[in-house]
């Protein structure tokens, strides 16, 4: 599976409900290192109610500049959740299927601080 | 001295560098049936181009990647693909401007017709971009492209009135018998060649081909914020020469005849081979930075290995691109379309795709993630935001005035 086959997908509910669209995936790298970085994990999807287009990276809540122009990706992105990859359940031609139990998480992420 | 000397080369490249055939024909048309009226928009557009092309080359020093890797990181593949189309269609457009420019000043100094000297203009642009190492490249030409001053030195042989022409320059609004609808498809054009998306994809990428590092950055600064405001001087002077030889005839300047025919006026025979000199230079040079930004943007976009600093073999498709674009550029011309009119139309569409690498570059410009403790400071960011909206405005109000006026007619 490549990124493109779960960006921009429409996401369900288990019992059918839209409830957006797939805007970005979250990787953790805490696997074992090859070559210089660790291998990649996918964390989770973040789900947007509104559009397929993505967050600009405001979504860090570190990045506040300008202003104006991460009041209006966070507007427009509001509704937002995060939906941890063990809560989803299938990806098929039609979309992302969450699990009946799938918890929605705030998509907010702070970056760990410089060392 | 190095250091110093450095400095004074870079100054003067980015003046000699930011007249390209966009400014030539937008400023010279402008002064030929607004006066003055409209230099605010030079102005407007310089600070404009201070700023961008200062954020650009800042994200590329600290981050060291250029506009269109960070466009497609940014917006993803479909939404930065619909961008690259544009941005590239409007680049073939102003290469295609640039190279009929070339001729046109050789067929003034040669009387040979351009479309005889098309191909050969194509073809020297190439076997520079294919042999000539990228810094002799650029300062050969933005201090060949210096010879422009001749317009300013043409000014004041001229004699103008200054009072009237600071009169002009004071009065915003159209004169005579024109419009508003052509006043602001105008000030849209001039805004247009000022701010030319190409000269930030160069900018940027030409960052990453002199390698520079978060240590170039006040260098850089000082290029930008020294010579493209002694470059908008130059456009206001060329403004100023239609002003005074075309305006109180009512002539439209058409041709590239006219817009150097203040200077022979004013200085004879010397002063117009100096300022063929001077066109030739500025639209060989704007023809190497189009077809450079081709590559450029094409290749990053996918992650093709690019640059000058390879060699061809090794960066095949950057290369093969350019020459695509350079062949697509000169069948355009082949069709007889008049060089002069590619220009105003490309000045436009370049105002029209501003929007589309302004908002990335300006949101990267502030992510820690890239730029650490270089990210854009408050006074910049508020300007930033101000030009945002300007670009916007003008983006969306320029096809609705192309409809409404003609195109200027």
């Amino acid at each position: 599976m490549i990124l493109s086959d779960l960006l921009d997908q429409p996401v369900r509910e288990a019992d059918g409900t839209p409830v957006g669209y797939v805007i970005d995936v979250r990787f953790v790298l805490d696997g074992p290192p090859v070559g210089p970085l660790a291998t990649p994990r996918v964390h989770g999807v973040l789900v947007s109610p509104r559009t397929g287009s993505s967050f600009m990276g405001y979504e860090r809540v570190d990045v506040r500049s300008p202003a104006l122009l991460a009041r209006w990706f966070a507007w427009r992105h509001r509704g937002t959740f995060l939906v941890h990859w063990q809560d989803v359940a299938a990806i098929d031609e039609d979309g992302v299927t969450l699990a009946r139990d799938a918890r929605r998480w705030a998509p907010g992420y702070e970056r760990p601080a410089p060392a | 001295m190095k250091r110093l000397l450095g400095v004074a080369l870079g100054v003067l490249t980015a003046i000699g560098g930011f007249l390209d055939i966009g400014d030539l024909v937008t400023n010279a048309v402008v002064g030929s049936r607004f006066g003055l009226s409209l230099a605010w928009v030079v102005v407007v557009g310089v600070v404009g181009i201070c700023l961008f092309a200062q954020m650009s080359g800042r994200v590329a020093a600290v981050s060291g990647r250029a506009t269109f890797e960070i466009i497609r990181e940014r917006l993803g593949a479909r939404a930065a693909g619909a961008n690259l189309a544009a941005s590239f269609a409007i680049n073939i457009l102003t290469l295609t401007a640039e190279v009929g420019g070339i001729a046109l000043a050789l067929q003034l100094a040669s009387s040979v017709d351009p479309r005889l000297w098309m191909p050969v203009a194509a073809l020297a642009v190439w076997l520079v971009l294919w042999r000539v190492k990228f810094s002799i490249m650029e300062n050969v030409t933005g201090l060949l492209g210096l010879t422009l001053v001749v317009f300013a030195v043409a000014l004041f042989q001229l004699g103008p009135d200054w009072g009237e022409l600071a009169q002009q320059a004071t009065t915003l609004a159209p004169s005579g018998t024109e419009t508003w609808p052509s006043y602001w498809y105008y000030a849209i054009a001039l805004f247009g060649a000022a701010m030319t998306p190409y000269e930030v994809f160069f900018f940027s990428s030409g960052a990453v081909e002199e390698r520079w590092t978060a240590k170039d950055v006040g260098q850089s600064r000082i290029n930008v914020l020294v010579g493209f405001p002694f470059g908008g001087v130059l456009s206001i002077a060329i403004a100023a020469c239609a002003a005074v030889v075309f305006l109180p005839r009512a002539i439209e300047v058409s041709s590239l005849s006219q817009i150097v025919l203040p200077v022979a006026l004013a200085g004879g025979k010397l002063a117009l081979a100096v300022v063929i000199v001077g066109i030739v230079a500025a639209t060989f040079g704007a023809a190497l930075e189009t077809s450079l930004s081709s590559g450029y943007t094409l290749a990053q976009f996918m992650g093709w290995s690019w640059g000058k600093f390879r060699r061809p073999a090794q960066a095949a498709r950057f290369h093969l691109t350019m020459i695509v674009a350079l062949l697509v550029g000169l069948s355009i011309l082949m069709t007889s379309v008049d060089p002069v009119k590619v220009t105003e139309i490309s000045v436009v569409f370049s105002a029209i795709a501003l929007p589309l690498t302004y908002l990335p570059i300006l949101v990267v410009a502030n992510d820690p993630e890239y730029m650490g403790t270089h990210v854009n400071g408050r006074a910049t960011n508020a300007l930033a935001l101000v030009y945002l909206v300007i670009i916007v405005a003008a983006s969306a109000a320029a096809i609705p005035l192309m409809i409404a006026t003609g195109a200027g007619a």
